[in-house]
Parts: C-alpha cells; sequence; structure tokens
C-alpha cells in the first residue's frame, strides 16, 4: 500500500537521515523546509494545457517567408503587420498569429519557447487515438494503463505526497493521469468540500462525523485517503476560495482555460504541494469557417493566450517555480479546405513557459511547405517526436533523472529547451 | 418452475451441516450448499452477503425474500436470468431508441458538424451567420433537423445512460445486469471515440447483456465481430500488407496492417499481459483479423466506405461474409500462413481462422486463470486467494468457459465465505450510487442525475477511454476528490436534494420517527446495511449525536436554510410534482452520514 501520509515530517527527516551534521548549509535547509512534495529539490509546480481538437500550429506560429503556405492558404493566411490585424514577426521567419500579442513580450523576454514540426511518431489523424496516444506517452500501444503525467509522479517523489500533488481541472481525470499515483480531478475548488445544500451548520456537523468515522475505520485506504481529504479540505479552508483575489490589475478571461488557470494559480499560492496541475482548452477543430485575424480560431487562441498571460502575471514571484507547457493531439492540414477550414493533419506547434525556459527560440525544423516536403503530400512533417520536449520539459523542472518509464519506448535526444 | 432433483449426499466427515444437493438442468451439474456457515455466517448474513455481492444493493425486505426463495435457489434463479421484469420495462418504455439497430440510429443520430455542413450545402443556414459566432444559427439548425426527423447523438447518450441506471435499479435479474457492466468493462468500449459511439447501445444490448452470463467463447466472438469494438480498436481498417494483398493498398493513410485489436485481443481480453505470447504472435493475430470489419451502413459511417475500398470490381461481386453488422471481406485478408502460439492458421481459410484463433485463445489455459481473477477481483477481494483462482480457473477449462458454472464453483468455496467476512471490496462510484437508491428505496424520475453523481466520484459510464476499462479496485477509485464527493452524494440524497430522487426515510421506518438520533442511528443502520458482517462500530459518532443541542442545531440550521434556498426547495419540489415528503432534518443528517461513513463505502 502506499503511503499517503507524513507531509513536511519526512522531508525534513531526510536530510537529517543522509548523515549531515551540524553545519548544514543554509541553501540545505532552506530547500527542506520549502520541498515538502519533493526532498531533493524546491518545490515545483508544471502546468499542462491539453488543447483538444488539434490545433492549426501554422496559423498560431506561421512561418510567414514560405510561399507555399500563402498558396495553400488564399483565405487564411496573415501577412506579418505592425499594429492591429498583422502577423507579430518574431525573427523574420515566422510570426504570432495577432490573437497572442500577450506572448510577444514573453518571447522577447526568453521565458517563451516555441516548438514548431512537433507530433507523434503515430500517423493516426483520429482525434481519440492521437490524444490516447499522447496521454499514455505510447504512441504505439493502446494498452497502456497509465498516463505518462502519472508515471511521472512515481518518479518523483520519495514517499511523501501531498493530496493535491496532481490536479486536474477537468471533471474527468484525463489519460495523462490514469495510474497508481493518487491524482484529483475537480472543475471547481469550492467543491471540495462537506457540503449540505442551503445547511451549513448541517455540513460542518455532517463533516465532524464523516472525520470520526473514518478516523476509527478498519480499512486502511480509506482511513488514510480520509484523513487526506479533511486535511486537504482544511487547507483549502484556510483561505476563502470563493474570495480568491488575482494579482492587482490580473484579469482572467471568464472561460473555461481562464477558470482553470485561476484556481491553478491559487493552489500554487496556497502552497499545498502541487507538482502537476493540469487543464484543457477545447474548440480546436477547425474544419470549418476557421476565421484569419477574426472568427472561430482567433477567438479560441485569445482565450488561450490571455488565460495563459493573465495565468503568469498572476503568480508573481512565484513564477520561478511554474514551467507551463501546452499540447495537442496533432496539427492541420496545409492546404485550407472548400469550407474555410484546415482537416486533420499531422504535425503543429506548443508553447513553453517559464524561468527555466530557453526562451525567445523558436524550436523544431520546418522545411519549405512545398509539396514533397509534406508527409502524405499534404501535411506539415513531424520532425520533432513529442517525447522529446515532454520529457525534456517535465524532468528538467521537476528534477527528475529517469526517464526510462515515462516514455518506456522513448530514447531520443533533447533540443535543450531548458536551461540546466 | 423447473424441476429440481434433491440428492442427499451422505459424506464423510465430522461437518455440522449435512450438504444437500441438487442438480442444475442447464448444466447438468449439481449445486451443493453453500459454505457459508463454516465461516460462521447465519443464513441472513449470508443472504445479506450475496445481495451485496452479486446485486446492486439490497432493496428493503430483500434478504427476508431471498431467504424465503433459497439461498442457493435464488443464486441459481439469478444466474438464469429469466425472471419477467415489467416494472422495469415501465420504465423503459420513455425511451424510444433502445430497440433500434445500428442502421437506425445512424439514420437518425447525426454528427452535428456535418449536419451543419449539409444546412450550409442545402442554403438553410448562412456560412456569415456561423462565422460571426453568434448562436441565432442554432435555432434554424434544430428546426432543419426535426424536419429531416435528424436528432444529435447526445440524445442517444442519453437514453443509453438512462436504461443503465433503470435497469441496475429496477431490474429483478440484478446478476445478468451487474455481469453486463462487468463484461462491458472486460471488453471496453469508449464513447469518446466518435465513430464508436454510435454503436454502443447495440454493443451492450445485444453483444455483452445476451452473453453475460453463457459461454465465454461466444462472448468473445461476439464482441470480436461488434462494429463498437471493430471501430474502438482499429481493426475494421485492418487489411492485408501490400505483398499479400491483391488489392491495391496505395494512398491511404490507414492501409495496411493494424495490431491495436490483436494485442487487446490477447492482453486484456484473453491471456493476460503475462499469458505466454509475443510480440510476433500479435502481429500473427493481427494478419489472422484481417479482413474482419463493418458491413456498409449508414449514409456517413466509415462502413459506407468499406466496399468502396474493397477493389475496382465494385461490393457485389466480391467475396464477402455477412453476419448481422459484421463483415468480413475476402479481398482484405492475409491469404498467407500465419502461426499464433504454436498454432497454425491459413493459408485461405479465410473468415474461420479468425473464429478458429478466437476459440484457441478462449480455450487457453492463461484466459482460464487471467478471467477467473478477474471476476474473483470483481466479487471476492482485490488480492483473491489463489486457491479460490485456481478452483474457478479448472471449473472454466472443465465447462469450456461457462460463465454460470465458474460463478457458482466461486460461491460453494469456502474462501469465497472467508472473504465476504471482511466486506473490503470498495464499491464503485455507480455501485454507491445505485445500491443507495435501493437500499433506501429512493424513486428516481431523472436517471441522469444518478449518472451524474457517478461521474463526480470518478466513473463516468461508457466513456472510460483506455481499453483496460476501469481497474475495478478500491486504490484506484477512493481519492480526496473523489471521497468527499461520496459523503456529499449520501447527504444530498438522504436530504432529498438530488433533482428527480424521491427519499421517504419516514416511510423506510413504517411511518415511524426516532425519537434521537442516537436510536435513529441504529435503527436506520439495520434498515440500509442489513445483516452486515462485521459489524458497524459508531461508537465514534454517538458522542456526537447525543450532544444534547444537536436537534437543536440541526433545526436551526435547516430553518435557516429555507431562507437560503427557498428557490431550490421551490424548484425540487415542482420537479418532485410536489410528493416529496418534507425529510426530518436530523434523521437526513443521519442517513447522510451513514451513506458516506466508510463501512458504506464497502461491500
Amino acid at each position: 500500500m502506499i503511503t499517503r501520509r507524513g507531509f513536511i515530517k519526512s522531508s525534513g527527516m531526510a536530510v537529517f537521515a543522509a548523515g549531515l551534521s551540524g553545519g548544514l548549509p543554509t541553501f540545505v535547509l532552506q530547500a527542506a523546509a520549502k520541498a515538502f512534495n519533493r526532498p531533493n529539490g524546491p518545490k515545483k509546480t508544471l502546468v499542462c494545457i491539453f488543447q483538444r481538437g488539434a490545433m492549426d500550429g501554422l496559423m498560431a506560429v506561421t512561418p510567414f517567408t514560405d510561399t507555399h503556405l500563402q498558396a495553400a492558404r488564399p483565405n487564411l493566411f496573415i501577412a506579418p503587420g505592425a499594429g492591429g490585424g498583422g502577423l507579430i514577426d518574431l525573427d523574420g521567419r515566422y510570426g504570432l498569429h495577432p490573437a497572442l500579442k500577450g506572448f510577444e513580450r514573453l518571447f522577447a523576454e526568453k521565458q517563451l519557447a516555441i516548438v514548431h514540426g512537433i507530433g507523434s511518431p503515430n500517423t493516426t489523424r483520429s482525434h481519440f487515438d492521437a490524444q490516447d496516444y499522447m496521454e499514455s506517452g505510447t504512441p504505439f500501444r493502446k494498452g497502456t494503463s497509465s498516463g505518462w503525467l502519472n508515471r511521472l509522479l512515481e518518479n518523483g517523489h520519495g514517499g511523501t505526497i501531498s493530496p493535491f500533488q496532481a490536479v486536474s481541472l477537468t471533471s474527468a481525470l484525463p489519460r495523462s493521469l490514469y495510474g497508481n499515483q493518487p491524482a484529483v480531478a475537480i472543475s471547481n475548488l469550492q467543491d471540495f468540500n462537506i457540503q449540505m445544500k442551503g445547511s451549513k451548520t448541517g455540513a460542518g456537523m455532517a463533516a465532524n462525523s464523516f472525520e470520526a468515522l473514518y478516523e476509527q475505520t478498519s480499512s486502511e485506504l480509506l482511513r488514510n485517503t480520509g484523513k487526506d481529504s479533511f486535511e486537504a479540505m482544511k487547507m483549502l479552508q484556510k483561505t476563502d476560495v470563493n474570495a480568491y483575489k488575482p494579482l492587482e490589475g490580473v484579469v482572467y478571461p471568464r472561460s473555461a482555460l481562464g477558470n482553470s488557470l485561476k484556481q491553478i494559480a491559487q493552489l500554487i499560492k496556497m502552497d499545498v504541494g502541487m507538482e502537476i496541475g493540469f487543464a484543457e482548452s477545447n474548440g480546436w477543430d477547425t474544419h470549418f469557417n476557421q476565421g484569419s485575424t477574426n472568427g472561430t480560431f482567433a477567438r479560441n487562441l485569445t482565450d488561450f493566450g490571455n488565460s495563459i498571460e493573465a495565468f503568469w502575471e498572476d503568480l508573481g514571484g512565484l513564477q520561478d517555480q511554474v514551467t507551463l507547457m501546452s499540447m495537442t493531439e496533432f496539427g492541420r492540414t496545409v492546404k485550407e479546405n472548400g469550407t474555410g477550414g484546415t482537416d486533420h493533419g499531422r504535425a503543429s506547434c506548443n508553447f513553453i513557459l517559464g524561468q527555466d525556459v530557453n526562451g525567445g527560440v523558436v524550436y523544431g525544423k520546418l522545411d519549405p511547405l512545398a509539396k514533397e516536403n509534406l508527409e502524405d503530400g499534404r501535411d506539415l512533417k513531424v520532425t520533432t517526436d513529442f517525447r522529446a520536449v515532454f520529457s525534456e520539459v517535465a524532468q528538467s523542472h521537476l528534477s527528475i533523472n529517469s526517464s526510462s518509464s515515462i516514455f518506456p519506448d522513448w530514447t531520443g535526444t533533447p533540443l535543450n529547451i531548458m536551461k540546466v | 418452475m423447473r424441476q429440481r432433483l434433491w440428492l442427499i449426499l451422505f459424506v464423510c466427515g465430522c461437518f455440522f451441516v449435512l450438504p444437500a444437493a441438487r442438480s442444475d438442468q442447464d448444466t447438468g451439474r449439481v449445486t451443493k450448499r453453500f459454505p457459508y456457515q463454516r465461516a460462521g455466517l447465519s443464513d441472513r448474513q449470508a443472504a445479506a452477503c450475496l445481495l451485496s455481492r452479486f446485486t446492486y444493493g439490497a432493496r428493503p425486505g430483500e434478504v427476508d425474500k431471498l431467504l424465503e426463495e433459497g439461498i442457493e435457489t435464488w443464486f441459481e434463479n439469478q444466474l438464469r436470468a429469466e425472471r419477467s421484469d415489467e416494472g422495469l420495462n415501465q420504465y423503459l418504455n420513455k425511451y424510444d431508441a433502445l430497440d433500434l439497430g445500428n442502421d437506425s440510429i445512424l439514420a437518425i443520430y447525426r454528427n452535428p458538424g456535418q449536419v451543419l455542413r449539409l444546412a450550409i450545402k442545402e442554403g438553410v443556414i448562412a456560412p456569415d451567420s456561423v462565422q460571426k459566432g453568434d448562436k441565432s444559427y442554432r435555432s434554424d439548425l434544430m428546426k432543419y433537423m426535426s424536419e429531416k426527423g435528424w436528432k444529435a447523438p447526445q440524445e442517444l447518450q442519453r437514453q443509453l445512460v438512462g436504461q443503465k441506471v433503470y435497469r441496475s435499479i429496477y431490474s429483478r435479474n440484478q446478476l445478468q445486469e451487474v455481469m453486463t457492466s462487468f463484461w462491458f468493462n472486460h471488453f471496453n468500449v469508449s464513447a469518446t471515440k466518435n465513430i464508436c459511439a454510435l454503436y454502443i447501445p447495440s454493443y451492450e444490448r445485444d453483444v455483452i447483456r445476451p452473453n453475460a452470463l453463457g459461454n465465454f467463447n461466444d462472448l468473445l466472438l461476439a464482441t470480436a465481430k461488434s462494429p463498437a469494438m471493430l471501430y474502438y480498436l482499429d481493426n475494421f481498417s485492418s487489411v492485408a500488407s501490400a505483398p499479400s494483398a491483391k488489392g491495391g493498398a496505395k494512398g491511404r493513410a490507414n492501409r495496411g496492417l493494424n495490431e491495436n485489436y490483436a494485442r487487446e485481443l490477447m492482453e486484456l481480453h484473453t491471456l493476460g499481459v503475462d499469458g505466454g505470447y509475443t510480440q510476433e504472435d500479435v502481429t500473427e493475430a493481427a494478419r489472422v483479423l484481417t479482413g474482419w470489419t463493418v458491413r456498409p451502413m449508414g449514409s456517413y459511417a466509415m462502413g459506407k466506405s468499406a466496399s468502396d475500398r474493397s477493389g475496382r470490381r465494385g461490393f457485389a461481386s466480391e467475396a464477402f461474409i455477412i453476419d448481422g453488422d459484421f463483415m468480413f471481406a475476402e479481398r482484405r485478408h492475409d491469404q498467407g500462413v500465419k502461426n499464433v502460439m504454436g498454432h497454425r492458421f491459413g493459408p485461405q481459410a479465410g473468415y474461420q481462422e479468425g473464429v478458429d484463433l478466437i476459440h484457441m485463445l478462449a480455450n487457453h489455459p492463461s484466459t482460464a486463470q487471467f478471467i477467473s481473477r478477474k471476476l474473483a477481483v470483481r466479487f471476492v477481494s482485490d488480492e483473491p486467494p489463489q486457491q479460490l483462482v485456481s478452483t474457478m480457473a479448472k471449473e472454466f477449462t472443465k465447462t469450456g468457459g461457462d460463465i454460470k458454472a465458474v460463478l457458482m464453483v466461486m460461491v460453494e468455496s469456502p474462501e469465497f465465505w472467508k472473504e465476504a467476512l471482511k466486506a473490503d471490496k470498495t464499491k464503485s462510484p455507480f455501485e454507491l450510487v445505485v445500491g443507495a437508491v435501493r437500499n433506501l428505496n429512493v424513486e428516481i424520475d431523472n436517471p441522469n442525475q444518478i449518472y451524474s453523481w457517478s461521474n463526480r466520484m470518478g466513473e463516468k459510464l461508457y466513456a472510460y477511454q483506455a481499453p483496460t476499462g476501469f481497474p475495478d479496485i478500491g486504490t484506484y477509485w477512493i481519492n480526496t476528490g473523489a471521497l468527499l464527493n461520496r459523503m456529499n452524494f449520501g447527504l444530498a440524497l438522504a436530504s432529498g436534494k438530488i433533482p428527480g430522487a424521491q427519499v421517504d426515510l419516514l416511510a423506510l421506518n413504517r411511518g415511524h420517527e426516532p425519537e434521537s438520533a442516537q436510536a435513529a442511528l441504529a435503527q436506520y443502520l439495520s434498515l440500509i446495511l442489513p445483516d452486515r458482517v462485521p459489524a458497524i462500530n459508531v461508537s465514534r459518532l454517538e458522542p456526537l449525536l447525543t450532544d444534547p443541542n444537536l436537534h437543536e442545531k440541526v433545526e436551526q440550521s435547516a430553518s435557516g436554510a429555507k431562507l437560503d434556498s427557498s428557490m431550490d426547495w421551490a424548484s425540487s419540489r415542482k420537479k418532485n410534482k410536489g410528493n416529496t415528503p418534507k425529510q426530518p432534518d436530523m434523521l437526513a443528517q443521519v442517513v447522510g452520514v451513514i451513506l458516506g461513513s466508510p463501512e458504506y463505502q464497502r461491500r
């Protein structure tokens, strides 16, 4: 049985158990005091955003000098242009969609990196299969029971677990977090409480009763999880979850993603030991009237960019603890289709944000989008395996040495997106 | 009624109980008396135990009814699953999709995106209105759909979920429903995969339920041939690799051999991951199953293009075997010799190769072990005794995969009753919510509310993404968020705050209102968890409940609550047609605490 107890105690003990007697360097003590979730390093949180539906990477970050792309997308292509409406030129070759104007500064400050041409070695163009493979982390195996983020947790800590070590701001646990390590799916932190509609006293009394019952039950699993639950509840109750105020001037979009990231920021600030935060962004399956500077895609991307920007601002001084990474199951066809949209393709791009990131660079390799360079003559080629990026970012940020069990079949080399 | 032959066996030895036995006409085997007394259980406790393991929970008075019927007879009748279910059918009558075949379902339930494209093509909706992002086009779209007689797939999903909740609560063939859930999860398919979602109602109805207490080989073969499985694990698209296939395999991305189904067939459905096969066997098995696909149907389903894929000469002239919705397409089949785990298949034996493969796998000793263990995990313990699993596996092999016989031999084993004593299985969320509804005799008007509570605790029926199905063990179900939701569910149900779930706690106690919270606890514990072993320890709860001010506190908070949530009350009463008797608040609280208690999470 997994030991789920003893947050701060055991990490403090670990330092002494290591045989260091007297004269501990200050940084060791600080680390020990700080890190109750990870005995060997400062506390860190990896935030993942899954863009479900397959984001058009060529529209989010456009290789605008490519004449093939302009020709393939007569209605969708956006040219660079100062002021509103045009692409934001990053480096003379790639341009950010104008909806991502908040990212311009983060890129310039070298906190934001982009990987282009990222995708899966499995060529499926099914949303379901591609998400499944990406989240299980085994692109050719359906039966893998766990998700890569859950396996990440397995590798990470030394037996001390916070009930909030992995939190998904979704109604159901995402495939990425399936597995043996405890992970919580909750769409609203307010719900993390004992509730009796219309009766606060009743709820409080019921909570006391439950706590007493769970303390004495003979089932170890129920007893321990019960204890964790009440402890977690009390952690949250220390602050009024409903009355959360972001930092001055920060406004989160009133969207599902904005809401999720706001709550993730809340948990980070509350110092509850969260190592992984997971959120979703939907609506990327733009087969139809995708739009260009305005329209479906632009609206979605605005929400995506503004939510992330607000989250990042809201973290304030805690930015150094957090790395954020986006992911999507595949990209979309180079050519626009007959209904003003794009169909299922292969490679897309993703974003990595954090102070440990070697930012200000568009990583990956994009050949000119001539037909002969495309996968199956139609799609942006996958030149970077998603596992190369996920494993590097996650391992580096959470200081995990072994990657073999996180991506069992993966032996590639990192892109050096992260500072070592 | 069937006749039963009673035999008295004289057994040398020192058993207190003279084992009675009878033959079961279905299998010709002899049913022994269940050895619960040797484990120290009374008749009542044994009955309660059977109800907690093989049904979705005991309804009030059901222990007595079961004893009247006889413990062994009750179990045999559950295995036979031939009880009439008029009561259930009254609930199911309100759904119009439950009897539809896949052709009709595909014709009626349409993907919204495709409908939208069609509506634009036909000029019913202006492309601009969609681009603007306002919602006005939606009403036009609804109108367009209803004119065509089309409905959204969500409606089918709603009915699928509704019928499952109703069957689980009201079916008299409880074990059949429990086993339907078990096998569905074993042969999991997921509604989250769009092309497979519409086939799930018929998958459960025609493939799983009729075979749930039948023969494992039949069940396995039926799943292999079902559109839901063929789409979910991609075998529908698997064709012989280029050299041995006659048809041109050019251009299409999904052309070629697909191993997904073959792998899960061995790893998850039959042998188990350590069942003695290699990657080579997986590839060979996939070759055997090339050409197993879905017959063309529907106007937009992938199946339609199967005829295109079959070659230039056209559908009619090809060699096909069609059986229901299944199709074997000779042209797509690998004609060569294959070798799976030392068994030779082909050359050129077509469809029969796959049938033989499935038979070989179903009857493999690893399968007997794997399936027996999984059944024991479901019904006995997360870590079932190996002795019990071996006994079951032996029966599995002896009877050629007779599921009834395996379950029977399980309940006839002393290990079953020894483990049952511990009540150490964690109820899954769905078992918990449906069980509470049955235990309290709650009347359900809105089954989707029950479903959504199950979702919140981590079991979203029909939507588990991975082919493994939900891991049916306590450590998977119990985490902090889920546990709080379990407690909150208890409080919400008992206090009548779940819309469409009418609770009458007083009626449960024959209208008698307990005098104190302590009395309520004692009385309702025995009503909700009758004859439970081990006895539930509530000593720590009593001081809280005997607080002299408890009643006052609850009343206060309740009256405050009425002011706070007058709207809630009004609306939930309205939904309940004004019939909901007001629950005494103290009682609701006590019952809510029982339902949320750790002991109630176990069975």
